[in-house]
């Protein structure tokens, strides 16, 4: 890990979830890897895809411009770090419309002549790491198919490097967990951070 | 029958939009009752705000008078049908986004507050329906992802109950497809809608 991009979902700056943005950033800059912070709600991200996004679909990204900065963060990158809170079993639409509207073709993937499905272009993105507070149980996650982390682990992966590893960090029952469950979820977030910053 | 027709895709030449008025066409042949919220046409606002975060557990978790007037047509709705493309295996995320504010604590569950379990709200719902279009093959998505249809059949039906009925109609490897396969998708569509 030497680039890390961290994108960051919670409308709050005052939530758990910012403390943990925090001690991300903390363990990744202490492991000494360079990282870009796009705190989405913070810079009023919209995340609905547009007409014209919809319509130059599979254009070549200088049709989109004014994402430009966006495309810029996932090319730079060798990990992507994502914290959000999980609602209804994935990303909140803040983070999801990100991934909309930034994974475009040309950057995140091609779509040659004939091909069925997409390939490959993030071959720089070799690691995926997401940080996350469900309000339900483990239990009841794996019931429901635990469709954030399919998104991520597997679509995404999908069109990263073929050897991307992944890491999925992730406290249950938040919403009913002591201080010092949380002082300890915290504490594993950094140590774990700092020691894939390396 | 109340049926609402909840619909997500920016452009109004999409198949998507094709699907809607399919969906509409069938359900209004069965003699129900049909309101359409198209998220993209009413400028729908997608993010969960920071004081809606903040009001989520209280007794008025709605602030938004929209986002009031959706809850209130969900509340009195039986049949809830949903149209999208499927984008990053799952919703495209203004529809995620509706799902997020207009489900809250008191429309569609409460918590009980001793044991911690969830109560449904929605039990009014006897269909849950799901009409969408996936780029990917159909093996494809079965073994990778399906994200759409798992948030619909099982955490959705935490807030119906678990007698609610599911209808999922899905096209895949739709740029692939020829104009007679979509047309016969669209005719499906109808079909299965007036039997709802």
């Amino acid at each position: 890990m030497n680039n890390v991009l961290l994108v960051h979902a919670h409308p709050n700056p005052d939530s758990f979830s910012h403390e943990l943005r925090r001690r991300v950033e903390n363990g990744i800059r202490s492991g000494g890897a360079a990282v870009r912070v796009r705190d989405l709600y913070a810079e009023s991200f919209d995340p609905r895809l547009t007409l014209a996004e919809r319509r130059s679909h599979l254009e070549p990204p200088s049709a989109k411009s004014h994402l430009q900065t966006y495309f810029e963060d996932l090319t730079w990158c060798d990990t992507i770090v994502f914290v959000h809170p999980t609602w209804w079993g994935s990303q909140p639409a803040m983070l999801k419309g990100w991934i909309d509207r930034v994974w475009v073709r040309g950057v995140a993937w091609e779509l040659p002549e004939g091909a069925r499905r997409l390939q490959p272009s993030l071959r720089n993105v070799r690691r995926l790491v997401t940080v996350t507070t469900h309000g339900s149980s483990r239990l009841v996650n794996t019931l429901q198919g635990a469709p954030g982390k399919r998104i991520v682990n597997r679509s995404l992966r999908a069109i990263c490097h073929p050897l991307c590893r992944t890491e999925w960090i992730a406290m249950y029952r938040c919403d009913t967990a002591e201080r010092s469950d949380r002082e300890a979820f915290l504490e594993r977030v950094e140590t774990t951070l700092l020691k894939l910053s390396r | 029958m109340k049926a609402l027709v909840v619909h997500a895709h920016p452009d109004p030449d999409s198949f998507s939009h094709a699907l809607l008025e399919r969906v509409v066409a069938g359900l209004e042949s069965a003699g129900h009752d049909v309101a359409v919220l198209d998220l993209y046409a009413v400028d729908y606002s997608a993010a969960m705000s920071c004081s809606e975060h903040l009001a989520y557990s209280s007794s008025e978790p709605i602030l938004d008078p929209v986002v009031a007037h959706h809850a209130e047509q969900l509340r009195s709705c039986d049949i809830l049908v949903f149209v999208y493309p499927t984008w990053w295996s799952s919703y495209p995320a203004i529809l995620k986004g509706w799902i997020e504010r207009t489900l809250v604590p008191g429309v569609a569950f409460d918590i009980d507050e001793e044991s911690g379990k969830l109560k449904p709200l929605l039990s009014r719902i006897e269909r849950l329906v799901g009409v969408t279009t996936h780029g990917s093959p159909r093996w494809y998505v079965k073994l990778i992802n399906d994200n759409g249809r798992r948030t619909m059949t099982r955490t959705l039906r935490a807030c119906t109950g678990l007698r609610v009925k599911t209808t999922w109609l899905a096209m895949y490897e739709l740029d692939a497809r020829s104009p007679t396969r979509r047309q016969r998708f669209l005719e499906r569509v109808q079909l299965t809608m007036g039997k709802v």
